[in-house]
């Protein structure tokens, strides 16, 4: 089970290393597909050991409690996916001549690492380490946003780099001040810095740590971490970032690493909550989920861009989950991290047919994209079918999440909850109508990319290859496919089946599952 | 408990750190004040210099070993390394001074002062509990954070903006070493190591801005609104 855990991080290292000597293409697939496979396994054995011992650790650094259990779920499960999806879509840009081999290869480097940075940080009993691993994961991350080489990938990258490392700085900032006040709870050590020492300590009624210091570190985690979890107002490098980025980075960003800032808010909510008290807090993730959602239901109305629409939307659902956890209770908390795996399920699906829409069309144009359930059934389908999820209908499991967290915020105040439901459905409609008129309108025929010369305007511009002049397409280039390659459709044939088990079946499974994470953060009161 | 070990002249001890804190305070604004990018990245890098000194003495008067490991990393990557590596990106974009600004030195300058008196006011319930080497040392740590965040907001050229990047990170390592001592050596290396690849990215960033864009004015990238 130990053992397990150590594979569960290092798989994703050992790929990334080994894919800067990929011979060739063929390669490549197999190296990623086992790398999927490895975390899969991987995953389900550390979740047996949780399930079974409470808590799984390998050496004295490394451990898995129920909370980290479950975002090692939904970091292995959709970064699995992903892993297909990417291989399939980096595979078929390649196909095209859209990037060589080289570029092809550091795509996955970056792919890789960026997800082994992301599995150590949740893995970590270290506040202090947590902070670098989550570093890590911002920087190939910033490696992943600006891979295209056009004006407005740099921009968008430029801008997540500027927000995301002031953010992660805010964020060193409160875990020094978490530092400094335990060290005279616990001693100059790294065991000032482990969560569980930080828990016991925080609980402890006598000379435990300091509740001013608590509050002021978990402004600037929040600030901080938020800025990469993409609350509002931190949220600007968000929309770009995700309408720019390759489509699988942009499913990843949404789906984990969205997932990773609210975790570390997360932990440090249920450090500070024993010893301050959860109105702190819950105030401030109320305030700002409020306003996240707010910001976004009306950005979405002015969007013409589809993978754009998808990052603001990924702002409202970030907003939700943090409602969900400020309200708190077992019920809001239950809520907020059911949304957590629910939208990332979701959203990444999005992405996966949004990818392949773009694959089709050549551009990421709204108004231009039409009738995708009779021209290009399984992508249009797929498009509809993770939009619906991501607008809160049953049978998907974000309908549960919402309902949760709207119920727990109804016995908080009921204004609020009014608010919450306003603003959800405000954001229903500005999700729906663009995607439905993309796949359900009068078909406009010829504007696919095989309808007209390969013209990558939204994808690549040619003439800023300067110094990649000696990357070359890949020898072993197959004729551009009709449809979607198959790896694309099983990924999001996979997401879109775990929604809608998560839908059904989970909340009457979930509650041995998720209740002990619960209890790990200390959710018996809420906001009164 | 640390603060009862600090060997020696517990007064000299605070007074002398107290001495470099200001100094590192005082290159703050300076490079604030200033227009030419080349004496930006050398004033960071005596900013660098002073936060090594804060940090021996640091380790002298509390007998802390680590801190000189962590002193040693900052003078080579903070004053050598990285200097070097923001002067070749300065070459190489060929902008050398700052010409328009989004926040005029004078105001600029008063805003810091605000900061630093904000900054002084927010961390004064801590510094009342009395568990500072000394007491001042985590409002100058703020106050640099909060001028770093104000330099990569009033100013336009993308290296002037690394520049305040880097100057955060140098008032986090202030508040760390003089307020908690340090943290332990291996969270120290991961720190430096994040700020290293952080500064190289960003410097890489900066050339591919020049490549395309033909400058490194970054109020021109305004193709992505709303």
């Amino acid at each position: 089970m130990s053992l397990a855990l150590l594979i569960l991080i290092a798989a994703p290292l050992a790929a990334g290393l080994a894919s800067l000597r990929v011979p060739t293409r063929r390669a490549m697939e197999r190296l990623q597909l086992a790398n999927a496979a490895v975390l899969w396994a991987a995953m389900a054995a550390v979740v047996a050991g949780v399930g079974l011992k409470g808590a799984v650790s390998f050496g004295a650094l490394l451990r898995a409690d129920p909370l980290s259990a479950f975002m090692d779920v939904m970091l292995a499960f959709i970064g699995g996916t992903a892993l297909c999806y990417a291989v399939g879509y980096m595979g078929e840009e390649l196909t095209r001549g859209h990037l060589g081999f080289l570029r092809y290869r550091r795509f996955f480097v970056y792919f890789d690492l960026f997800l082994f940075a992301m599995m150590l940080a949740v893995n970590l009993d270290n506040i202090a380490l947590m902070w670098i691993a989550v570093e890590a994961s911002t920087i190939s991350a910033a490696l992943s946003v600006g891979f295209d080489r056009t004006k407005a990938a740099l921009e968008a990258g430029w801008k997540y780099i500027i927000l995301n490392f002031v953010g992660i700085a805010l964020a060193l900032f409160g875990t020094v001040l978490v530092y400094y006040t335990a060290e005279h709870a616990l001693g100059v050590s790294m065991d000032a810095l482990s969560w569980t020492a930080l828990h016991r300590a925080a609980g402890s009624t006598d000379g435990g740590l300091n509740p001013v210091v608590l509050k002021m570190a978990f402004v600037f985690a929040m600030i901080g971490y938020g800025t990469k979890a993409g609350v509002a107002p931190m949220h600007t490098w968000l929309p770009d970032a995700h309408a720019e980025a390759p489509t699988p980075t942009s499913a990843m960003l949404s789906g984990l690493m969205l997932n990773l800032g609210l975790y570390a808010v997360l932990r440090l909510k249920g450090l500070i909550d024993p010893a301050v008290g959860p109105a702190f807090t819950g105030s401030i993730m109320l305030g700002m989920g409020l306003l996240s959602m707010a910001i976004a239901a009306a950005f979405m109305l002015i969007q013409r861009d589809y993978k754009r629409l998808l990052g603001y939307s990924s702002v409202e659902h970030v907003g939700i989950a943090l409602i969900g956890f400020g309200v708190g209770g077992p019920l809001g908390l239950f809520g907020g991290l059911f949304h957590m795996l629910n939208h990332a399920l979701a959203k990444s699906a999005a992405f996966y047919a949004a990818g392949m829409v773009l694959l089709r069309h050549g551009h990421k144009m709204i108004e231009r994209v039409t009738g995708l359930v009779r021209l290009a059934p399984a992508a249009g389908s797929g498009l509809l079918l993770a939009a619906v999820a991501l607008a809160g209908l049953p049978p998907f499991g974000l309908f549960v999440s919402e309902l949760l967290i709207a119920a727990a915020a109804y016995r908080h105040h009921q204004g609020i909850a009014l608010l919450f439901l306003g603003l959800l459905a405000l954001a229903f409609a500005t999700l729906l109508a663009p995607l439905t008129r993309m796949t359900f309108a009068e078909p406009i025929h010829g504007d696919t990319v095989q309808s007209k010369p390969i013209h990558d305007d939204a994808v690549q511009d040619k003439s800023l290859h300067g110094g990649a002049a000696h990357d070359r397409p890949s020898e072993d280039a197959r004729p551009v496919t009709a449809g979607p390659d198959r790896l694309m459709l099983s990924a999001l044939g996979i997401n879109l089946a775990a929604m809608s088990v998560t839908g059904l079946l989970l909340p009457i499974m979930a509650s041995d599952w998720l209740l002990p994470v619960s209890a790990l953060l200390d959710a018996k009161a809420g906001l009164p | 408990m640390p603060s009862s070990s600090v060997l020696g002249h517990p007064d000299l001890g605070s007074q002398l750190i107290n001495l470099c804190s200001m100094l590192l305070l005082l290159t703050a604004f300076a490079i604030v004040a200033q227009r030419r990018l080349s004496a930006c990245v050398d004033l960071f890098a005596l900013q660098s210099v002073f936060l090594a000194v804060t940090a021996v003495l640091v380790a002298w008067f509390t007998g802390s070993l680590h801190i000189y490991v962590a002193a040693l990393l900052t003078v080579v990557i903070k004053t050598v390394a990285i200097p070097i590596i923001l002067k070749k990106v300065i070459e190489r974009v060929n902008v050398k001074r700052e010409v328009e600004f989004v926040v005029n030195i004078p105001p600029s300058l008063l805003i810091c002062g605000a900061l630093v008196i904000l900054a002084f006011s927010v961390t004064e319930p801590i510094s009342k509990l009395g568990f500072l080497l000394t007491r001042d040392s985590l409002a100058i740590a703020l106050a640099i954070v909060l001028i770093g965040f104000f330099t990569m907001i009033a100013r336009k050229k993308a290296v002037t903006q690394i520049v305040g990047f880097l100057m955060m990170e140098n008032g986090l390592f202030l508040g760390a070493t003089a307020s908690a001592y340090g943290m332990p050596l291996i969270v120290e290396l991961g720190v430096f190591f994040d700020v290293l690849v952080a500064g190289l990215i960003v410097g890489v960033y900066a050339h591919r801005l020049q490549d395309t864009f033909d400058s490194v004015d970054t109020t021109k990238l305004t193709g992505l609104k709303e």
